[in-house]
């Protein structure tokens, strides 16, 4: 079962795997066993005594003794968990290391470990802020300051929430025993000093650009996003310009365009037909498959579907203005009763498509486009690539001849050219009738301009 | 915005301004809830997490859930209405912002805490995250705003419990997911329109605890020992001696 975080992940991105959060989990969960993890001791602070707090020296050593390495080599990953949040140090909050003395750690709750699914939301970040300025004014650091006033401006429409769900937060930490009140707040200003560093330091959540798939199962058809990228590898590679040779030539390679222009012209060649076979979004976004498709459908008799489909595109993304109007059009071509180009779609779908077209939005015939679209993909797609249409359009497909490099020399590079143009210059130069003075003034303002560098 | 017809009586206001009301004080509690939530969702897997906290976590989820609903309903049906004064609409759409957040809020925590309780299993006890903290109770009551709960201790674990709970959990969670989806589908709340009319800057509260105080800013600064605070009406003083 999948939590779809896709809506709150806006703009669908995918933190990359951080394959070593799972690994450092489970190295945490032995570290606090307390039969056999790392002892830990009670901290004394001025009234309260807090429990589970746990030295430096003696995490290098456990891990030193766990894992056989030695101590520098402990020390490394130790510093690792604390950088990645999974231990907190309790003196010196802002440094993000492990001293090999007896400087107090403690483990941190599993609330506010680094997850890969979830970002840390900038909202937290406001809240925690504000919350901190409620304990004591101008407390704030001056990045932080200027975070706060940034948050504010962008997210300048929460800013009531923001500050109320402060205020609220405050007033229920003030229900919790001292010391765990305390506690907590370490908790919270660690997990913040990981995830917004102060500028300088370097951070270890920083893992570089975000993907596009996720990094997670694929939630369809439950292949691992290995699987995936191999088929669409293999499927593609073909037909990558860069990564196989493209007919007739790569116009950056060969200077020579006939492969843009080809693909503009009514024949389309055989490489473009050939993507057509693997899916059918690759047919439909291709305007010269959609043409072809479309001639298919007419044959059968079943135009209106892709009509209807384009239709719902025109909606999705035109206009706002026109969006009432399109709505009401497409009603009365495609799903009133009676209607001229009548599409067959299921009656829940059509209830509550019709329901809610009474208030039109962008997004109202979703349920039936898809519908549609899943009904030409399962049906017509398959009986497109078999018919005579698509046979024809193959046949008649053009296979350009690679290009033959006839006359190919080395383009001289820019320097040479450079070189070659001043030496021309300098002969023209040196071959015009010669006027002492200009060349005399010329020189003295040669001299006086570059100063101590030597002329060429 | 949509066009407003502007007959608007006496009585339409009042009852708009009730209207208001209304919402306002249930996106309050709704607030207080999500923040109790927050604060229990931050014990999971940690030494003091045990039945009682995951029963405190449920009734909290199952209050904030209700209270989601009825300020569902509430701001829809209001803000659909198209005879809405403008004054009222504003005020509304700031409401609805902040629902949006909130729930947003309480799905990220519930996915935390299903999350959580994947990796750190109750049954076993030596597992849970030794952290130093030692209870959360009183909290809990706070957010279903009881006098105090009753601590009823439940030895053993039942066997299926813990599945069960994951799998009541996932609904609810799909269901909050709903909600959001359902919100943004039926009314177009126009963000960057929406202005606050709070302060940039949340005030000190007034009733603070000196001695926490001192303790978190011995906490803070090892080296630099803290004169005594000083509490006045809403403004806390700590000196700093470098």
């Amino acid at each position: 079962m999948t939590i779809r975080n896709a809506l709150r992940d806006h703009g669908q991105r995918y933190r990359p795997r951080m394959a070593c959060l799972k690994k450092a989990e489970k190295v945490l969960l032995e570290m606090q066993d307390p039969c056999t993890g790392v002892k830990s001791q009670p901290q004394r602070l001025v009234i309260t005594i807090i429990p589970h707090a746990i030295t430096g020296e003696d995490i290098i050593a456990w891990l030193a003794d766990r894992f056989q390495i030695d101590a520098q080599e402990a020390r490394s990953f130790g510093s690792m968990l604390v950088a990645l949040g999974y231990i907190y140090p309790l003196q010196d909050h802002k440094r993000l290391v492990i001293k090999p003395d007896a400087s107090l750690y403690r483990f941190q709750t599993p609330y506010f470990w680094p997850t890969q699914q979830w970002p840390v939301e900038d909202t937290d970040y406001a809240i925690y802020l504000a919350k901190r300025n409620i304990r004591k004014k101008g407390i704030l650091e001056l990045h932080e300051q200027e975070q706060y006033n940034h948050l504010h401006k962008w997210m300048n429409h929460k800013w009531d929430f923001v500050v109320m769900q402060a205020k609220e937060q405050y007033r229920a930490a003030k229900e919790r025993k001292k010391p765990d009140r305390v506690v907590f707040d370490c908790q919270e200003r660690a997990y913040w000093v990981v995830h917004r560093p102060p500028p300088g330091t370097v951070s270890a959540m920083d893992y570089g650009l975000d993907r596009r798939t996720d990094p997670n199962t694929d939630e369809v058809t439950g292949e691992s996003p290995h699987d995936l990228l191999v088929k669409y590898s293999a499927t593609y590679s073909g037909h990558d310009p860069f990564l196989s040779k493209c007919l007739p030539s790569n116009p950056w390679l060969t200077d020579d365009t006939t492969y843009w222009a080809l693909n503009i012209v009514e024949i389309p060649t055989k490489m473009r037909v050939e993507r057509w076979t693997f899916s059918f979004k690759e047919l439909l976004s291709d305007p010269r498959g959609r043409d072809d498709f479309r001639l298919f459908l007419k044959k059968e008799f079943s135009g209106e579907n892709l009509a209807f489909w384009e239709g719902c595109e025109d909606l999705k993304w035109g206009t706002a203005v026109a969006m009432r109007e399109k709505a009401e059009q497409i009603y009365k071509t495609f799903l009133a009763r009676g209607a001229p180009r009548w599409i067959n779609i299921d009656g829940k779908t059509m209830e509550i498509t019709v329901k809610g077209l009474k208030h039109p939005h962008r997004y109202v015939l979703d349920a039936a486009q898809t519908h549609i679209y899943m009904l030409m993909k399962k049906d017509s797609y398959g009986r497109y690539l078999k018919s005579p249409v698509f046979k024809e359009t193959l046949k008649k497909a053009i296979c350009p001849e690679e290009h033959k490099f006839k006359n190919r020399r080395p383009s001289l590079s820019p320097i040479i050219i450079r070189q070659q143009e001043q030496e021309q210059r300098a002969k023209m130069a040196a071959n015009a009738p010669v006027d002492i003075t200009q060349v005399m003034s010329k020189l003295s303002k040669q001299g006086k301009e570059m100063g101590p560098r030597h002329s060429k | 915005m949509p066009l407003v017809n502007n007959k608007v009586g006496d009585d339409c206001t009042a009852s708009g301004d009730k209207a208001l009301a209304d919402g306002k004080a249930l996106v309050d509690s709704l607030i207080k809830v999500v923040a109790c939530y927050r604060h229990l969702a931050s014990c999971v897997g940690g030494c003091t997490d045990s039945l009682q906290l995951r029963d405190e976590l449920r009734q909290t989820r199952e209050k904030a859930q209700n209270l989601a609903g009825d300020i569902c309903h509430h701001l829809t049906s209001h803000l659909r209405d198209k005879s809405l004064p403008d004054g009222q609409r504003k005020e509304m759409e700031l409401l609805w912002v902040a629902f949006s957040s909130c729930l947003e809020l309480l799905h990220v925590d519930m996915c935390k805490v299903l999350n959580i309780s994947g990796i750190v299993s109750l049954a076993d006890s030596a597992s849970l995250v030794h952290t130093g903290l030692e209870g959360c109770s009183d909290v809990a009551a706070r957010a279903l705003s009881l006098p105090d709960l009753n601590q009823a201790q439940t030895d053993s674990l039942p066997s299926g419990l813990e599945s069960q709970e994951r799998s009541t959990m996932e609904l609810e969670i799909s269901q909050i997911d709903r909600m959001i989806d359902d919100m943004e589908m039926k009314v177009n709340v126009l963000r960057w329109m929406v202005e606050p009319h709070g302060p940039q800057y949340a005030d000190p509260l007034s009733s603070t605890d000196s001695v926490s105080m001192a303790v978190q800013s011995i906490d803070e600064e090892q080296q630099a020992p803290t004169s005594q605070p000083l509490c006045q009406r809403s403004h806390i003083f700590v000196l700093l001696l470098l």
